[in-house]
């Protein structure tokens, strides 16, 4: 089913959208559900420039996230400081990857 | 060396301090007043002492090793408080020697005392002029006086009225009074004892010895390449400030907005570091401005007016949020002008955000209204009854103005992260020995903190584990000197925190491991607690207000779960 998500950029990517005339939020229009890596290429983001994936706030890494239509969706690239990088989730290995 | 000052005789000693031998900072703070500290003392009484000490790395040019601590009992809540400041202080008194500089009693005269610190040694001088100055104009008398190259520290009229937020102001390295040791009201205890200021000369000092200056080389380049490299220190940071925080904090609902009834803020991109990036860069202001000496991280700022004035520096994360979100503000000028009086009166501005947030919530002010808010906080600088009462910090107020809603936990109001949404740093509110804090669980390395994939921000699960193993951490890190901030490169790179033990080893010539360290952590908060229980603050303190475990915050609509038998649990080490 496709629809539209509620896009945001933090940091140098909010630079990149300004750069590129997007809007901050962009509404933008999915077929229906998609990965993060394939919404970053959909955008032209490296996929090494978005450290995590805001899905309705809550932290997914590109490589296992999942965008649905609806979706309010943010992109943080590498750089966010604190431990809060451990505490919000970006912190986090991968599915696969050992202790 | 340590110097004691007598505030009641004026008599100034000197020592080796050989029962505080391989401490510094929070963990040499921490000891000296439990050692010497009655627990059960009025924190503006007599039986107080308030510390400044230097941290293990102080003065030896390491990376980001311009940190300090100050210790007393705190008037706000009546714990023991290790309060951190960076500027130029602590590595000055580093270059001179001084471990500790320790202040007792209370003087006979109501007046204003400066205690000067130079090779010469420690005079105090009687300076009955500054008496009634804020912090902007202490500093430039006494920049008259003592030059362009001093190092200050000194406090405001709410330091010298004594108000429980007051905190102590430190000039950065442009001589501006930008940093503050800011939690507990340690500036009314420095009030209490008449002393306004604390001046460091550190004029004709050599470089510090070394017990093996090649090896302390070596770890101080582990540790500066892994903060150059790293993304959060040599890109994140410097660019935009710890103010980057709003948008991210603010999308995981856990940004706490209005007196902590939303997790998100409508307006937080209005108050982010990406908008005060913008703005310093039109106005000609900084950022990337490093506060202390070998800071190579640089987060700080220099904030200008529309005109192009010089307003404010160090406008951070914290300050942006509590000024902002928390009040239902999202201009940025308006709270950059907040900023600047809190740092001139002298409160912390952690304690006023909160506590404007609170009288908001109590009819004091509309919610938004920055104006409003600038007006109250000049009520505090006058120090009328209103004044004084929001001088007196959230959990007064709230009484004051019979508020249910107040986040404050052992009396000192809760930082920027919505323990709701963020409850790894819930534990560490709970639970700390220092009241609400959030720079008392910074992490170190995934190994030591085993955040494989297991914390969930929204979850009970895995979050008393990790606030344990963070505030243990902190309080080593707390004892080096070294900005917390380190940890962010740390947690990604192994080999900074061997830099890091390297340091320490070879400026005093020890064979310690990292487990070493992180025992003198747990020491720490040994010290602490005991002190604490001495003082009646035991386990049935460390919870949060009841609102945050019945009051679903939105976005997630959740609460803080984690069992109270579950937070008794942190200190099992």
């Amino acid at each position: 089913m496709s629809g539209t998500i509620e896009l945001r950029a933090f940091m140098g990517l909010a630079d990149t959208f300004r750069e590129r005339g997007w809007g901050n939020p962009r509404q933008l229009s999915l077929d229906g559900p998609t990965s993060g890596c394939e919404l970053l290429a959909k955008l032209d983001i490296p996929v090494e420039q978005v450290e995590g994936i805001f899905i309705n706030g809550k932290v997914s890494l590109p490589p296992v996230a999942v965008v649905n239509p609806g979706d309010r969706v943010a992109l943080a690239p590498p750089g966010i400081p604190g431990p809060y990088r451990v505490l919000l989730g970006f912190k986090r290995k991968l599915p696969g990857e050992g202790e | 060396m340590f110097y004691r000052v007598n505030m009641a005789t004026l008599a100034v000693s000197k020592d080796d301090g050989a029962q505080y031998q391989g401490l510094g900072g929070r963990a040499l703070s921490s000891r000296i007043v439990s050692a010497e500290v009655d627990p059960q003392a009025h924190p503006l009484g007599a039986s107080n002492k308030l510390v400044f000490v230097t941290g293990l790395l102080s003065g030896t040019g390491a990376p980001n090793a311009g940190r300090m601590s100050l210790g007393a009992k705190s008037p706000l809540t009546g714990t023991i408080k290790e309060s951190n400041v960076g500027g130029a202080m602590g590595n000055k008194l580093g270059r001179l020697g001084i471990r500790g500089i320790i202040v007792e009693d209370l003087p006979a005269k109501d007046t204003a005392y400066v205690l000067k610190v130079s090779a010469a040694g420690l005079v105090v001088e009687e300076m009955p002029e500054l008496k009634g100055l804020d912090i902007y104009d202490t500093v430039a008398k006494l920049q008259q006086k003592y030059g362009e190259k001093v190092a200050i520290g000194c406090i405001g009229t709410a330091g010298e009225n004594k108000m429980a937020s007051a905190c102590v102001g430190f000039t950065d390295m442009e001589g501006a009074p930008t940093r503050q040791a800011g939690r507990g009201g340690l500036g009314a205890v420095m009030g209490s004892k008449s002393v306004k200021a604390i001046i460091a000369d550190d004029a004709g000092t050599q470089m510090v010895p070394f017990a093996d200056e090649a090896a302390f080389r070596a770890g101080t380049k582990k540790l500066a390449n892994a903060l150059l490299t790293h993304p959060v220190t040599s890109q994140g940071l410097p660019t935009y400030g710890t103010d980057v925080l709003v948008n991210i904090l603010s999308e995981a609902g856990g940004l706490p907005t209005r007196n902590f009834s939303s997790g998100r803020f409508e307006g937080a991109n209005n108050i982010g570091g990406e908008t005060l990036n913008a703005t310093a860069k039109e106005r000609g202001g900084k950022t990337g401005h490093a506060c202390s000496p070998g800071c190579i991280i640089r987060c700080s700022n220099i904030y200008k007016d529309k005109k192009g004035e010089v307003l404010t520096g160090g406008l951070e994360y914290e300050s942006c949020w509590s000024l902002g979100a928390d009040i239902g503000v999202d201009n940025l000028d308006d709270i950059a002008v907040m900023n600047r009086l809190c740092d001139d009166i002298g409160v912390d501005t952690i304690e006023m955000g909160v506590t404007l947030g609170v009288a908001m919530e109590g009819g004091v002010a509309s919610f938004g209204d920055g104006k409003a808010a600038i007006e109250l906080i000049k009520e505090v600088g006058k120090a009328t009854p209103l004044g004084r009462i929001l001088g007196g910090g959230a959990e007064l107020t709230g009484k004051t103005y019979g508020v249910r809603r107040v986040p404050t936990v052992k009396g000192q109001a809760i930082p920027a992260y919505d323990p709701r949404a963020v409850k790894g740093v819930g534990v560490t509110y709970a639970t700390t020995t220092m009241g609400a804090d959030h720079t008392a669980g910074y992490s170190v390395t995934a190994n030591i903190l085993s955040v494989g994939g297991k914390v969930d921000p929204l979850k009970p699960e895995g979050q008393v584990d990790l606030s344990r193993n963070l505030q243990i951490a902190t309080a080593f890190l707390d004892s080096t000197g070294l900005c917390l901030f380190v940890a962010f490169a740390v947690l990604d790179i192994p080999e900074a925190l061997d830099g890091i033990v390297e340091m320490c080893n070879a400026r005093f010539g020890w064979n310690k491991t990292a487990g070493d360290y992180l025992e003198m952590g747990k020491q720490v908060l040994r010290d602490e607690r005991a002190f604490n229980a001495g003082a009646g603050i035991g386990a049935g303190d460390d919870d949060l207000p009841e609102f945050f475990r019945k009051e679903p915050l939105p976005p997630h609509n959740t609460v803080f779960d984690i069992p109270k038998k579950d937070l008794d649990t942190v200190f099992n080490f």
